[in-house]
């Protein structure tokens, strides 16, 4: 097997290394018009022209390579030890063509290392609309090396970069920079001290700590003839040396870089006042997440109503059609009810991630984290932890990740904490289902009811975060405070293509990821409602048979079959009375009888069902939590489905659709059986405001995800920071749904 | 019939506890040697949910 050429792409944040990552190797990693997308290293492989092969390494975006973050740092470790596997033959720095100058500082740096250096301007589509032109063979000559001039929106460019790759052992190695220039006497004595050593990797591992502390290293045995400076020295020295690369940057780009200002119009300077502007930028804010989240019920009712239908469909199609038995029990309400229990939202998943992913793509969303860091500060939260919190709206986990570009530990370690209370995707479902139930359908200047709660309960997530970080901030005592630097992306119209992706890919992890528990879970809850090991179980036919024979039907039935019947005669009534039937009064009798017989099978039906599922494992399991869950408003089939839930969130719905459904032979919506439960104490709706309510707030505020946990124990290093906010949450949760339930009952 | 349909029962909810068992309580580093590789979070394979 060939060797292949190890490619490290490294540049600032948001110069779309990972878009040229994924154009190299084919691969389809998260992109986004905003920094701090990609904080840990990815991998592919890119096939270059006479079949060569190259392995590419996207590293996170650093701005130099004196690294202040965790992120960062992955860059610079990877470049000062040529041990490590992935020690790149040749890097490729990428650099954003309205941003060169800034750009080409990491550059210089790299190039200094001695490492063979290739550079991709990319964003080139841009160039005449913003008056840039370039003297590409100049800038060539000058910083001594080759260059690729990159669209990756357009997909120019790229065959340039490979064919580059596959040259790179013609690639000079020569610095950029003379840094001992900065400090001659200093360099010298360093020279003699190491003498096999390069200066300049000797001077970033010497300055490497000046601005961030927690890699952990092998120190450099120093010997004592050696003078070391001190920190506040060495920092004197890096910003002599930023100063000494921005001179022969400015040299270079003041002949081969040209911006026509009269082409540079100043749209994106008219829309930036007004879209962070202290108080249209909120009203703009606001109005959008309206209109996102009405959306989200208008536009989805009609898929949804057609998807429900069409499991209710499935399931009796499976029990027509399959030989009767357990295992076509099996399929038909647990499967497929639990699976119909999570499938019902992707229009509304999939139309929340289309929202999002248009507001990333045309740079809106940075504007957003500028709003909200202003918001944010009183708080006592980092500017850096905007990011994190806003893109937890989708998934906790990555968001998580996130906070590694958060310097300052204790900070960090907050956003971390706090980041679970965001409302992430999983809570959907379980609100959209409550809200549909308990809230009305009526709308207030054009906004329904349900799309006003569904804001709310956003805002309740994000608010919880910010006043516990508040909290924390005041028990952890923070003095320094990391300041937010953010480069604000222009503004694009977003590609349908990356907008399609990220919706198809979101929409599938939801699916697969959760489906997958789902599934399992509703197989193991109709297991243990289907089977009971006592004489209760066994013989609750018989029993209940029993019991309606002496006692007769259940209040709720009994008023069920009233209602109904009373119902039905109206009903042919009033179509004997418009000519619809003609028929005599011997078989109207005849078919209130058969109608009356009907209703009193299913009641007897359903009455069986519910004894033997209240005396099945499942139900023993139930009734054990119930005294936890019933000062809640809960009854002990909603205590499972809380229970189940821990695992993860949108777990809630799949079970209660499995648990309504074993042994129904009814084959019913998920909506409808849940709108169907009755308190058997009350005799009224299980799902009403009071109980709503409380279950709302108990799912907004409790830590109800293993996977976050798992993410969470290993950025800490430790189970107790996951530990903590698994019991802080829960019992916030429980209490607050508590109050919720109490007030309102 | 019956019994068939009853042992596919039981297989299904055998598969089903052994997937959940294995994705909450059995560490992967127990059979890789390795730690969990979550490169890709974020991407739709991060083990969210």
């Amino acid at each position: 097997m060939s060797k292949q050429i190890k490619v490290a792409l490294i540049g600032n944040p948001n110069t779309g290394k990972t878009s040229v990552f994924n154009q190299l190797t084919g691969l389809k990693q998260k992109v986004g018009n905003y920094p701090g997308i990609t904080v840990e290293k990815k991998e592919g492989i890119c096939k270059l022209p006479r079949g060569v092969k190259a392995h590419i390494l996207d590293l996170p975006g650093t701005y130099s390579l004196n690294t202040t973050s965790l992120d960062e740092s992955v860059v610079v470790e990877l470049l000062l030890n040529k041990n490590d596997k992935d020690y790149p033959d040749v890097a490729v720095v990428i650099s954003d063509v309205e941003n060169l100058k800034r750009n080409l500082l990491l550059f210089t740096q790299i190039k200094d290392l001695r490492i063979p250096v290739i550079l991709v301007i990319n964003m080139a589509d841009r160039m005449s609309r913003t008056g840039i032109s370039l003297d590409i063979s100049l800038l060539e000559e000058k910083l001594d090396t080759k260059i690729a001039l990159v669209s990756t929106r357009k997909g120019t460019g790229i065959e340039r970069i490979k064919e580059l790759i596959t040259d790179y052992k013609n690639l000079s190695i020569s610095p950029n920079i003379d840094s001992t220039v900065i400090a001659p006497e200093y360099f010298d004595k360093l020279k003699a001290t190491f003498p096999n050593e390069d200066l300049y990797k000797l001077w970033l591992v010497i300055t490497q700590d000046v601005n961030f502390m927690p890699i952990k290293r092998n120190p450099i045995s120093i010997p004592s003839s050696f003078d070391t400076k001190s920190k506040s020295e060495l920092k004197r020295l890096q910003q002599k040396e930023t100063i000494l690369r921005y001179q022969f940057i400015n040299g270079i780009l003041k002949q081969a870089y040209k911006v026509d200002l009269n082409v540079a119009k100043g749209l994106r300077a008219t829309l930036d006042k007004v879209l962070t502007h202290k108080i249209f930028g909120y009203a703009i804010f606001f109005i959008i997440l309206l209109t996102i989240f009405q959306a989200i019920y208008d536009w989805s009712s009609y898929p949804m109503d057609f998807i429900d239908e069409l499991f209710a469909s499935a399931s009796e199609w499976v029990k027509d059609s399959l030989p009767p038995g357990v295992f076509t029990n099996l399929i038909a309400e647990g499967i497929l009810a639990g699976i119909g229990g999570i499938v019902i939202f992707i229009p509304q998943i999939a139309f929340l991630f289309l929202f999002i992913a248009l507001l990333e793509e045309s740079g809106y969303m940075s504007r957003v984290v500028f709003l909200m860091d202003k918001l944010m500060r009183p708080f006592g939260l980092s500017g850096k932890s905007v990011v994190p919190l806003i893109s937890g709206t989708a998934c906790a986990i990555p968001a998580i990740m996130a906070t590694r570009t958060i310097e300052n530990w204790k900070e960090r370690l907050i956003t971390i904490l706090v980041t679970p209370f965001t409302t992430c995707s999983a809570r959907l479902p379980v609100y959209l289902i409550i809200i549909a139930l308990v809230i009305p359908e009526g709308r207030v200047f054009g906004l329904s009811y349900q799309a006003l709660t569904l804001m709310l309960l956003y805002l309740l997530g994000f608010g919880a975060a910010i006043l516990s970080a508040m909290i924390l901030n005041k028990i952890m005592n923070i003095k320094s405070k990391t300041f937010f630097v953010m480069e604000m992306p222009n503004y694009k119209l977003p590609l349908i293509k990356n907008v399609v992706y990220t919706v198809w890919e979101k929409t599938k992890s939801f699916v697969l990821g959760a489906g997958k528990i789902i599934l399992a879970i509703s197989i193991i809850l109709w297991f243990l409602g289907s089977n009971g090991f006592s004489d209760d179980f066994t013989n609750a036919e018989t029993i209940v048979k029993n019991r309606i024979e002496n006692q007769g039907y259940t209040d709720f039935h009994k008023s069920n079959i009233e209602n109904s019947l009373q119902s039905y005669s109206i009903a042919l009534k009033d179509s004997i009375d418009k000519k619809v039937y003609t028929i005599g009064q011997a078989s109207i009798i005849d078919s209130l009888r058969t109608k009356e017989t009907s209703l009193q099978k299913k009641a007897e039906n359903e009455e069986i069902a519910s004894y033997k599922l209240e005396n099945s494992y499942m139900g023993y399991m139930g009734k054990a939590i119930e005294p936890i869950v019933r000062p809640l408003g809960y009854d002990w089939k909603i205590g499972i489905a809380v229970l189940t839930s821990f695992a993860a969130r949108e777990v809630f719905v799949g079970t209660l659709a499995t648990i309504y459904s074993v042994g129904s032979d009814e084959e019913e919506t998920i909506k409808n059986r849940m709108a169907a439960e009755v308190d058997p104490k009350t005799r009224k709706p299980l799902f009403n405001m009071a109980s709503g309510i409380s279950l709302l707030l108990f799912y907004a505020f409790a830590m109800q995800c293993m996977s976050t946990l798992a993410i969470v124990k290993r950025e800490t290093n430790t189970w107790k920071w996951p530990a903590a906010q698994l019991v802080f949450m829960s019992l916030f949760a429980y209490i607050v749904a508590l109050i919720a339930y109490q007030i309102l009952k | 019939m019956d019994i068939l349909q009853h042992l596919l029962v039981y297989i299904t909810v055998a598969l089903a506890v052994g997937y959940l068992v294995n994705k909450f309580l059995i560490p992967k580093s127990l059979f890789s040697g390795k730690k969990r590789n979550n490169k890709a979070c974020g991407d739709g394979n991060c083990g969210c949910h």
